[in-house]
């Protein structure tokens, strides 16, 4: 193994003049000009934009001729060029978003050090007598408590759901049920938070006399319904992708449905199922505005730890939501650290849920 | 079914069980529906039905179904009864009943012993431990019946005996928090109702593997069918109280419809709470147009931006690219752009396009960081559709000589077309409705007296950037900016007509009937292309 | 539902359409006499599938301890027929079932059957190799753990009933009769789908053994494999008929030729043209529609 690795970096840069080499023979001189100066323009676009020049539009015209210039003279290979530089565009907007999370939370990592991720002892947020102080420990001991009761109520509903549509329900229910709950993906996270602030959060205070109006309990809960629609649809495109020839195999035998589900069907999608839930939690987890209105925004810690009902409430994405437009200097920085926790959580959840569902395939045989 | 020809092909349960059994569900689904009918208040649970409250009635439905549920279970034990129960009835089902009574243990020990874990820990540990063995022990027809029986007659008697009602109050030492009877009760009951459901739904069935069939199928079928009535409930919410607001002042024919570059106008449907400024004194009905205009303006942007760049890539990617690390770089940061939370795409807005475009919150940095939001779920579903075209049709088209990019561009794009257009509605709806990072690059006033005037603002220089459009650069309204103004606004400027509240119900509902509106045009498109593709 | 009354008219435009006399089809199989007792017999069957019918008021007796084949052209409705036998049809929901199949001398299609019991008495084997995505042991042991004739783990083992070496002899028992263990009894853990296709069809023989049947239904067992394992396989076929009744779909003429005791033909539109002795059919059919089709005239 790693005798190969020099062996194949070798073999990669001997590839990389052939493949110039057959670029240039392929493509003749007139294009290999038009993409130059497509190249050549977009790039001097994005650096003066990124200098805030307000010279950025002359290279953009520039651009533009050249495209229109080549789109009449060598069209295949402009629009070739033209689709590359797009999915150029989407990676670095990828890049551009990681970089300037990170450089703009450097003033704060600076100032606080790791207590920034830390901090448990009061002051916890804002200037006071011990200079400014910014710790997010706070919000994200929040963040994980209503995902933790999002996530409960999320993915048992969900899987439930989504053994129900694909293997329970009968035809016609099925056709109601699935684009209904696909519709309640598309309600407005905003309108939740309305619901939950003019009816959840009053009933708690009503009935059950939580501190403040608002609690961690009451927003999870409405995260939690969220998060349902994207846990089900994708729990059951993974239970509809096993074979519909392995459920036979198993019902020939004389198993019952049930039991074909939780034996065959379940075992077989359980990496897609998970898939679905580690996606549910990181809807859970980025969904900003439900909080941002049905939690009381006071930072702090429960005690004990998993009182959900305290008058503490606030999570990275609604102190940035809430904080985020009026905030300047260090405080700014410390919301961009916020920014950086919950973006590298919701990736790593991603890439974790994509490469479960790579798993999937492989064990089903690549067969879709 | 007891006459001779009976064998075990027929299907082999009693009568008498299923008799038992089908009245318990009854009452079981019941009790199920009006122990949330009292959680949402429908019903007053200090209402009395035949002359007992409508919790005493819960604790007297629970004991029925436990008397009805044990009954089962011991005559066939006792082979009153011709079932087919499993030597046990398995390691799950002692699990939930072991942690239901570590549960009970814990709270009650806490409650009456101490908040320390040396008196709750062993009580919790022995109850759990009981209830695992009660449950797995004996054979499955008592093994299923009798512990939910069990609890199912606790909390009854309890509730019946008085122990528990609407004045009792369980005051927890971890919380300020307190869970008063009147609302609890309904809570425990639902749950014990669940249980009741299942153990009946066994007992119907005979036990056996079919039983626990249709055990399992009533339990998710109760589950899902509250999951979505909750979901419906939530659409109902906005419907009933936003209706009104929407609907002040509207009529059939109030209205006119002007036609373009020609004086006529005929009478239309008037609605002036969509068609009305918001912050203005000078209308009668403060409406959400400014919102609307805003919106649309978004919307627009956004798919403009999104769109060549999402299609563009797709096409790249599968044409032109091999296939190998670097369509799979592109697919794991797609895959994470899409699930990028939404406020992360604001502070990147904030930081990156704000200072440079528009030094403050506009229109064209929102449209910008929509589109960015946009653009992977454009990808994604172009990117599958044209994976979806058949190879056939670009081999077919280039052994006619076609060259490649005049077959993308009359063979490939067309074909993706329809899965694309899909996609792209799908994700307007997402992003019409998105507000967090509208608030970092967007958001203006919050009851703004004009719409944006972008179409009219376009000027000429000789300096460069040559052209610009102001309104582009000036805050606005969208309507999810507006329903989350209105909201944290706390006072509406004109009280005399809405309330804060009443504004705030008709926008979410213009908002919710927007999105939904695409979603199920999105849905619809779906539908039709996938039975097109199927049947033609 | 079902009806066991015999529609005239249709039976009488079936015949219009086939193309002869009542009396031809008549004496090609409805006295077809055989050995031993009869183990399914099916009386005017027909199936539907929405409007399109798939299978036309066939009748006939299948004797049990025997091969019997059924063959046709694709299309011809004998995989339907098939699936009739164990009900399997009742997962199309477009499918809709006619007449009556009696398993001895119980009509299944009566009312409040037990599918389950149906199918552990009547086991399938199907056209494409379809093992469980686990272990080899547990493909095989997956029908009686559920019907619960078998028991392991945690709790049965803390109970004292656990049936671990009862389960490593049914995986021998079953693998044997599969003529399969050889070949992979020192691999039983791994993943069933690692093995070749030839292999998961026998174990997916050896799985539905292990059920204990009275009958096993074969969907063209053999049409996804390379000679070698169809060779094998059919072996296998003929040795099961000693023990169990064997009904096999084919569109191999010369393997119902090599293994069946009694075929079947059906042709197009979902008629059962003659059944007979094997010998009979392929020597000396008395359709000339059969003589057509298995000397390749058509089909």
């Amino acid at each position: 193994m790693l005798q190969q690795i020099p062996y194949r970096a070798g073999e990669f840069a001997r590839d990389v003049p052939r493949r110039l080499r057959s670029y240039r023979a392929r493509t003749d001189d007139e294009a290999l000009l038009i993409h130059a100066l497509g190249g050549l323009t977009t790039l001097l676009t994005f650096v003066l934009f990124f200098q805030s020049s307000k010279w950025t539009v002359i290279p953009l015209l520039g651009f533009v001729a050249v495209t229109a210039v080549g789109w009449r003279r060598q069209q295949a290979e402009v629009a070739k060029g033209l689709t590359f530089l797009t999915t150029i565009a989407t990676v670095s907007i990828l890049a551009l978003i990681i970089g300037f999370l990170l450089w703009e939370s450097k003033d704060i990592v600076e100032h606080m050090g790791l207590g920034l991720l830390t901090k448990a002892e009061e002051p916890l947020w804002g200037a006071s007598n011990e200079g400014q102080i910014y710790s997010l420990t706070p919000m994200m001991m929040g963040t994980a408590l209503t995902t933790l009761i999002a996530t409960a109520i999320a993915a048992p509903l969900g899987i439930a759901g989504a053994i129900f549509i694909s293997e329970m329900a009968p035809t016609r229910v099925r056709e109601v049920v699935k684009p209904g709950i696909e519709l309640m993906a598309g309600i407005p996270s905003i309108t939740y938070g309305f619901i939950g602030l003019t009816i959840l959060n009053q009933y708690f205070y009503a009935e059950f006399r939580t501190p403040t109006i608002g609690n961690y309990f009451a927003a999870g809960i409405m995260i939690g319904l969220m998060a349902l629609p994207t846990v089900v649809t994708v729990s059951e495109d993974a239970i509809s992708t096993v074979p519909e020839s392995m459920k036979s195999g198993s019902l020939a035998m004389g198993s019952t449905e049930w039991q074909t589900t939780k034996s065959v069907t379940m075992p077989a999608a359980l990496s897609g199922v998970s898939a679905g839930v580690l996606l549910g939690v990181g809807r859970a987890m980025g969904e900003t505005m439900a909080a941002t209105v049905m939690l009381s925004h006071t930072k702090g810690f429960p005690s004990p730890a998993f009182d959900v009902f305290s008058n503490y409430g606030e999570t990275l994405t609604t102190v940035i939501a809430f904080e985020g437009g009026s905030a300047s200097g260090l405080q700014l920085s410390a919301l961009f650290a916020g920014g950086v926790v919950l973006f590298f959580t919701v990736m790593v959840l991603s890439i974790a849920s994509q490469w479960v569902e790579w798993r999937m395939q492989q064990k089903l045989g690549g067969e879709k | 079914m007891s006459n001779a020809t009976e064998t075990e092909l027929r299907a082999g349960h009693s009568t008498l069980g299923r008799q038992v059994a089908l009245p318990v569900l009854g009452l079981a689904f019941l009790t199920f529906l009006a122990t949330w009918a009292t959680t949402f208040q429908w019903i007053d649970e200090t209402r009395t039905v035949l002359g007992m409250t409508v919790l005493t009635l819960f604790g007297v439905a629970l004991l029925l179904m436990a008397a009805g549920v044990a009954g089962i279970g011991v005559l066939s034990r006792f082979g009153f009864l011709d079932t087919t129960p499993s030597p046990t009835a398995g390691l799950p089902v002692g699990i939930v009943f072991g942690t239901l009574w570590a549960f009970i243990g814990m709270a009650v020990s806490l409650q009456y012993i101490g908040n320390t874990i040396v008196y709750w820990g062993p009580i919790a540990f022995v109850l759990g431990a009981v209830g695992l063995l009660t449950a797995t022990l004996p054979r499955e027809d008592i093994g299923s019946t009798v512990p939910s029986a069990v609890l199912l007659a606790v909390l009854g008697g309890l509730i019946v005996a008085g122990v528990l009602d609407a004045t009792w109050v369980y005051e927890a030492e971890w919380t300020g928090a307190i869970f008063p009877g009147s609302e609890l009760i309904p809570l425990l009951v639902s749950v014990a109702t669940l249980l009741g459901v299942w153990s009946a739904g066994k007992a119907k069935e005979g036990f056996g593997a079919q039983g626990r069939e249709v055990g399992a199928f009533y339990i998710i079928g109760t589950v899902v069918f509250s999951m979505l009535s909750v979901l419906a409930l939530l659409i109902w919410f906005i419907v009933k109280n936003g209706l009104d607001t929407f609907l002040t002042g509207a009529s059939l024919t109030g209205g006119h419809l002007n036609v373009p570059f020609a004086s006529i106008s005929f009478p239309f449907i008037e609605v002036p709470f969509v068609t009305n400024v918001t912050g203005s004194l000078f209308v009668e009905t403060p409406g959400v147009m400014p919102a609307v205009v805003g919106t649309l303006w978004l919307v627009f942007g956004a798919v403009l931006f999104a769109v060549p760049l999402g299609v563009g890539a797709a096409v790249f990617l599968t044409e032109y690219a091999d296939q190998g690390r670097f369509t799979q770089v592109v697919e794991v940061a797609t895959n994470g752009l899409w699930s990028t939370p939404s406020i992360v795409f604001g502070l990147f807005g904030l930081a990156f396009l704000v200072p440079r475009i528009s030094g403050g919150n506009s229109i064209f940095v929102g449209q910008l960081v929509l589109g960015f939001m946009l653009l992977p779920l454009v990808l994604i579903t172009s990117w599958e559709s044209i994976k979806a075209v058949p190879d056939e049709y670009r081999d077919a088209s280039a052994a006619l000589g076609v060259s490649k990019w005049q077959t993308i561009r009359s063979v490939v794009i067309p074909a993706a077309m329809p899965g694309t257009i899909t996609g792209v509605i799908l994700g307007v709806g997402r992003i019409a409705g998105e507000t967090a990072p509208l608030l970092l690059v967007f958001g203006g006033a919050p009851y703004p007296s004009k719409s944006p005037n972008v179409v009219g603002q376009f000027s000429f220089s000789t300096e460069p950037p040559f052209i610009t459009n102001q309104a582009l650069l000036e805050p606005a309204s969208a309507l999810p900016y507006q329903l989350y103004a209105t909201i944290t606004a706390g006072v509406f400027p004109r009280p005399e007509i809405y309330s804060n509240q009443e504004f705030g119900w008709g926008t979410a509902l213009v908002l919710l009937l927007v999105v939904l509106g695409l979603y199920a045009i999105g849905v619809a498109s779906r539908l039709y292309f996938r039975r097109k593709l199927h049947y033609e | 539902m079902s009806s066991n009354t015999v529609d005239t008219d249709q039976m009488d435009s079936q015949l219009t359409t086939s193309g002869e006399t009542a009396e031809d089809i008549e004496d090609a199989w409805s006295d077809y006499q055989f050995q031993g007792e009869a183990k399914l017999s099916v009386e005017d069957l027909d199936v539907y599938y929405g409007d399109e019918q798939a299978i036309q008021s066939v009748s006939m007796n299948i004797p049990e301890e025997s091969v019997t084949a059924l063959i046709g052209p694709s299309g011809c409705g004998k995989s339907t027929f098939l699936r009739c036998l164990n009900r399997m049809n009742d997962r199309i929901s477009s499918a809709r079932v006619e007449g009556s199949v009696e398993f001895d001398g119980e009509n299944i299609y009566g009312g409040r059957t037990n599918l389950v019991e149906l199918r552990k008495r009547i086991g399938m084997v199907f056209q494409a190799p379809n093992p469980f995505p686990k272990s080899i042991k547990d493909n095989i042991s997956y029908g009686p753990r559920k019907h619960g004739d078998l028991e392991t783990g945690l709790l049965p083992s803390l109970l004292g009933r656990d049936d671990t070496a009862e389960e490593m002899d049914l995986v021998e028992r079953c693998l044997k009769q599969a003529a399969l263990w050889d070949e992979v009894n020192d691999r039983l853990d791994d993943n069933a789908l690692g093995l070749s296709g030839g292999q998961q069809q026998r174990l997916c023989i050896a799985r539905c053994l292990a059920v204990d049947p009275d009958v096993i239904l074969m969907d063209e067992p053999a049409s996804a494999l390379d000679p070698i394992a169809t060779a094998k396989i059919e072996d296998l076929i003929e040795q099961l008929a000693e023990e169990y009744t064997v009904v096999v779909v084919t569109h191999n003429m010369q393997q119902a030729a090599r293994i069946s005791d009694q075929t079947a033909v059906f042709l197009t539109g979902g008629e059962l043209v003659e059944y007979d002795d094997t010998e009979k059919i392929f020597e000396n059919p008395e359709s000339q529609r059969v003589d057509d089709y298995i000397t390749g005239k058509f089909g």
